[in-house]
């Protein structure tokens, strides 16, 4: 069977820091796969290594059975990758920013227009896509940023902390794209979050790290019978020793 | 192999040129700075020239003889404004003068025709008149001084019945030897023009090279800052492209900014030749020492590789910065690479320096544009050509090494070890 994204003992140290230990989990094509764990349990530096951007110190990963060390250039045509803190480039106007984005993945004009258009109506902006990025909200801006990443329907949307810095509404809206888009397009979601209740709404199976580790995994309804939770937190908080 | 070179090169530009520091310091100030300087010279000059024309000076004639007459009226044919004062002595004249528009009084004293006659010196006072207005007050005493001169002179060859050989036994006629060939311009025109190409041919080049470096820094840097420097790693297409698309993008905008600077500075020297009147007659091509065809084709090349060669550089360098200022400050480190070039060429030929010296100046990418600038009016290519090629070494050199950091996870784990350094020490 061909998963979406298949890691296998993943290790990452950074000197004497262990990022990454002996990380192993699978994510079915067509689900949403969320990475739940506190700031520096390691889900950014996995979902680096996945998106290509740095290399494992042990272990593999692979994307639609693409390894993503040796066969990186054919990872980077089926992944897209939202980091936590991305930026767009401020003196693009929001529509020069999409193009440019799009054009990465279409040679064809029309397909083009057909993506930006779709992302202009993700994003919700409207005419402010013309104007330029640098007059932006932060809510805004990661609107535009989510828009680009599905706006060409990748086989695996790589997510960091998708609605990291929205507001009530801005998530909202951006947790309902992402949901249409996997119902939809039968786009695959890896996605990172410290939002327990965004998880739980989103995810079809999430797996709790803490320093680097899987410590417990399955869906969330699973996972709550499991531990006798009420919410994915406290699950969390029972794996994690804290309860 | 360079999918997607066009689309992030446009991309570049447009974020370079729509970046308004580097919109208003590498091409609007160029573009400006020299204009302004220029029109600033032609105002000053212009109004220099009119106030000549215009000037008034006083005379106080205590002689009141034939000769003091003759001076007088050589001052009114010169186009002078003369006012006869009628105080007996400069004292009595000073305070109202201070009042009036006159920028030199002269005296002449009593006796003075005599003296002439008698074959005796005879002497004439010029006070300047200092206001405090500018530059322009010289002028009048020294218009004054050199009428007086040409009536001393007049007045000499009258008494010697024409025999300029009594006057100066000895004149000295200057002339030039160019590339092995005899010209008939003073050495003292030529001086003037070499200086001028050696101080500021390496100057030119210098600062070209300066804001270059400081675009290609941005242009890595700012995706750091941006935080759009992962995403664009992430998508498809070449790390190669993306590096060369960013040297490219910097090229076109430095070329720009070197368009900008080149015009600014042509109308800035254009405002001396009107002020000094170049002078005419002088063709530069004829007697070699005007750049030729092949000299600009030399020069070109060595400009551009050496430019591509800094960008390079730059964007190498600033790859391991955090942010825009910080690139910006790495890449300074690097000026000295430009500058001791600069100021040994200015007051020195290489081939005079010891050997030790001159192979460390030639290592130095950025000499070789100066020697070729220099070689453009030599007519030595050969070094210029060797400049070149051993740049364009240098170039690939650097371009490889900015393009393992680009295709390796380093140009991302520098900023994670200071990020988890940073988490280190809080813990």
């Amino acid at each position: 069977m061909v998963y979406a994204v298949e890691v296998e003992g993943l290790v990452k140290r950074f000197r004497e820091i262990l990022a990454l230990d002996s990380l192993t989990f699978r994510v079915d094509e067509g689900k949403i796969y969320g990475l739940i764990g506190p700031n520096g349990a390691g889900k950014t530096t996995a979902l680096r290594i996945i998106s290509t951007l740095i290399l494992p110190t042990a272990g593999s990963a692979a994307v639609f059975s693409r390894d993503v060390v040796r066969e990186a250039s054919e990872v980077r045509k089926l992944i897209s990758y939202l980091p936590e803190e991305a930026g767009a480039y401020k003196n693009l106007s929001g529509y020069e920013y999409l193009q440019f984005m799009g054009k990465f993945n279409s040679d064809d004009k029309r397909n083009l227009k057909t993506m930006v258009e779709d992302a202009a109506a993700i994003s919700g902006l409207g005419e402010r896509l013309r104007d330029r990025v640098k007059t932006y909200s932060k809510g805004m801006k990661r609107r535009l940023l989510v828009a680009r990443a599905l706006m060409h329907k990748p086989k695996l949307a790589v997510l960091d902390e998708p609605t990291s810095g929205l507001d009530v509404l801005h998530s909202y809206h951006v947790r309902g794209i992402i949901k249409q888009y996997v119902e939809k397009h039968g786009v695959t979601v890896l996605l990172s979050s410290h939002n327990m209740l965004e998880v739980e709404y989103l995810c079809d199976q999430v797996a709790l790290i803490n320093k680097g580790k899987i410590v417990a995994e399955g869906a969330p309804a699973e996972l709550k019978a499991k531990y006798k939770a009420s919410n994915l937190e406290e699950v969390f908080a029972e794996v994690a020793g804290l309860a | 192999m360079l999918k997607g070179l066009g689309n992030v090169v446009v991309k570049e530009v447009k974020e370079l040129m729509r970046d308004p520091k580097i919109l208003i310091g590498v091409i609007l100030v160029p573009m400006l700075m020299f204009p302004l300087m220029g029109l600033a010279v032609r105002i000053s000059m212009q109004t220099a020239a009119e106030s000549i024309k215009a000037m008034s000076i006083g005379v106080i004639d205590q002689d009141g003889e034939e000769y003091a007459q003759n001076l007088t009226n050589i001052f009114s044919a010169s186009n002078l404004t003369v006012v006869s004062l009628t105080a007996t002595n400069i004292e009595q004249a000073a305070e109202g003068i201070q009042e009036s528009n006159m920028t030199a009084v002269v005296v002449i004293p009593e006796g003075f025709s005599q003296n002439i006659t008698d074959d005796k010196q005879a002497t004439v006072h010029v006070y300047g008149v200092f206001r405090g207005t500018g530059i322009a007050e010289t002028a009048g005493p020294s218009t004054v001084v050199f009428l007086i001169s040409q009536f001393s002179e007049y007045l000499a060859l009258g008494k010697v019945e024409g025999k300029r050989g009594i006057l100066n036994p000895v004149l000295p006629l200057q002339e030039s030897i160019v590339k092995g060939k005899v010209v008939s311009v003073s050495p003292s025109v030529l001086s003037s023009l070499v200086l001028s190409q050696y101080i500021g041919l390496p100057i030119g080049i210098t600062m070209l090279i300066v804001f270059a470096m400081q675009i290609a820094a941005t242009s890595v840097a700012s995706e750091k800052e941006e935080k759009t420097l992962e995403t664009i790693l992430t998508m498809p297409v070449g790390r190669f492209t993306i590096l060369l698309g960013k040297l490219a993008g910097s090229v076109i905008v430095a070329a720009v900014g070197a368009i900008a600077y080149v015009a600014g500075l042509n109308y800035y020297m254009g405002s001396f030749t009107f002020a000094f009147q170049a002078q005419p007659g002088i063709d530069l091509a004829s007697i070699g020492l005007a750049p030729n065809l092949t000299a600009y084709l030399v020069l070109g090349t060595s400009l551009f590789v050496t430019l591509v060669s800094a960008l390079a550089l730059a964007i190498a360098v600033s790859s391991f910065a955090e942010d825009v200022r910080s690139a910006q400050t790495i890449v300074g480190y690097f000026y000295f690479l430009l500058f001791v070039p600069m100021i040994v060429l200015m007051y020195t030929d290489i081939s005079i320096l010891p050997l030790p010296l001159r192979l460390v100046l030639l290592a130095m990418p950025f000499t070789h544009p100066m020697l070729a600038a220099r070689a453009s009016f030599t007519g030595d290519y050969t070094t210029a050509v060797l400049g070149i090629v051993y740049v364009t070494a240098f170039t690939l050199a650097v371009l490889y090494i900015a393009a393992k950091i680009f295709t390796t996870e380093k140009i991302l784990t520098m900023r994670l070890r200071l990020r988890r350094q940073k988490l280190k020490r809080e813990e």
